[in-house]
C-alpha cells in the first residue's frame, strides 16, 4: 500500500514538473511571437481619437499599436529621456512630456528632441495643446538612470508614484502639434521600428522554449532511467 | 560500451562544460551589468549575441550531461547536478574536472 502510494506521489511529482516546463516553454514561445508579430504591424494612415483604441489603466490593445492617433489636453510635466533609437537608427535625447487628456488621465508624449526643448516657449501648462502621433507599446529595457527630471525608458509605470493620475500604457510619438495659435513647428522624430531594439531576443527566446521542453522530457524519462538502472545494474 | 565511446561523450561534455561556463561567466560579468547598470546594451546590440549563445550552448550542455551521465550510469541527483551546474558561475568548471579525475 506503501509502496503504491510512493509510487503514485513520484508519478504525481513527474507530471507536475513536465506540466509546469511545457507551461514555461509555452510562455516563452508566446513571447517569442509577440516579438515577431510587433515588427510586422500593417500600415494604416487613418486618425482615431486616442480613447477610441485606448483607455487608462489597461494595456494597450495589440491592434491599437502603430496606429496615428489624436487627443487634446495640457502638458503637466517635462522629462529628459536620454539614449532613445529613432526609425532610421539616430541615437538622441527626446523631450517627452507627460499630456493631461481629461481631469484625472494622462500619456507619455514624445515631443522632439531634448536639445529643441525650449523652441515653443509659448506652450505653458495652461495651454490647450492638440496633437497627433502613432501610439507605441511602453519600453521594457532601461537606456539611462531613472531620476525625477528623466525616464530610463518610456513607460508610464515609472511615473505612477509621481502622480494621482490614471495613465495609459504606451506612449504617443507626435507628428504634429498645434495649439490655439496655431500649429507649434519643431523637429519631429521618425516612428522606431516596432520591435523590441534588439532582433536576437527572438531567438533567445526560442532557445528558452527549447530549453523547458527538453527539460520536461528529461523529467518524464528520468523514472524510466532509474527503473532500467536497478534493473540492469 | 567501447572506450573510444566513452572518449567522445567525455571530449564532448568537456568541450560544452568549458564553452559553458565561459559564456555564462560573460552572461553574468558582462551582459548583465551591461545591460542592468551601465544600459548600453541598446547602443551596443552586437551584446545580445551572449544571451542567446548561453540559450543554445546550454541545450547542447545538457545532452552531452545526459550522454555522459547515462554512459557512466551515474545516480539521478549526479546527473541533476551535471545539468544545474551548466546555470552557475564557475560549477560547470568544477564539475568538468570531477567527471575527468573520475572517469579519464
Amino acid at each position: 500500500m506503501n509502496s503504491k502510494l510512493k509510487k503514485f506521489g513520484q508519478g504525481f511529482l513527474v507530471l507536475l514538473l513536465a506540466l509546469s516546463f511545457i507551461s514555461l516553454g509555452i510562455w516563452q514561445l508566446h513571447r517569442a511571437q509577440d516579438m515577431k508579430t510587433s515588427s510586422t504591424v500593417a500600415i494604416d494612415n487613418h486618425i482615431y481619437p486616442l480613447t477610441d483604441l485606448a483607455a487608462a489603466s489597461g494595456s494597450i490593445p495589440p491592434a491599437a499599436i502603430g496606429k496615428v492617433v489624436s487627443t487634446s489636453g495640457h502638458y503637466i510635466a517635462n522629462f529628459k529621456a536620454p539614449h532613445q533609437k529613432d526609425g532610421k537608427g539616430v541615437i538622441a535625447d527626446w523631450d517627452v512630456a507627460l499630456l493631461q487628456t481629461d481631469t484625472d488621465t494622462a500619456i507619455l508624449v514624445v515631443r522632439g528632441l531634448w536639445q529643441d526643448r525650449f523652441v515653443s516657449p509659448e506652450i505653458v501648462m495652461s495651454t490647450n495643446v492638440e496633437i497627433t502621433g502613432t501610439l507605441l507599446p511602453h519600453q521594457n529595457d532601461d537606456r539611462a538612470e531613472n531620476t525625477a527630471q528623466q525616464l530610463s525608458r518610456l513607460d508610464s509605470s515609472l511615473l505612477t508614484g509621481q502622480t494621482q493620475m490614471q495613465l495609459f500604457d504606451g506612449f504617443i510619438m507626435e507628428k504634429s502639434e498645434s495649439t490655439r495659435s496655431g500649429p507649434v513647428t519643431r523637429t519631429r522624430i521618425s516612428t522606431p521600428v516596432l520591435t523590441s531594439g534588439v532582433p536576437g531576443f527572438y531567438w533567445q527566446h526560442i532557445s528558452y522554449v527549447v530549453i523547458w521542453w527538453l527539460m520536461a522530457l528529461v523529467i518524464l524519462w528520468l523514472p524510466f532511467y532509474g527503473r532500467r538502472n536497478r534493473i540492469n545494474p | 560500451m567501447s572506450e573510444a565511446q566513452t572518449f567522445g561523450a567525455l571530449a564532448r561534455f568537456r568541450l560544452m562544460a568549458i564553452l559553458c561556463g565561459v559564456n555564462l561567466l560573460l552572461l553574468i560579468f558582462g551582459y548583465m551589468p551591461a545591460k542592468h547598470i551601465f544600459h548600453v546594451v541598446q547602443t551596443h546590440q552586437w551584446m545580445v549575441f551572449i544571451p542567446v549563445a548561453h540559450g543554445y550552448l546550454y541545450i547542447i550542455y545538457i545532452l552531452t550531461a545526459l550522454q555522459i551521465g547515462v554512459q557512466k550510469k551515474m545516480s539521478l541527483p549526479v546527473i541533476i547536478a551535471l545539468i544545474a551546474a551548466g546555470t552557475l558561475p564557475f560549477a560547470s568548471f568544477i564539475a568538468e574536472r570531477r567527471i575527468v579525475k573520475k572517469y579519464s
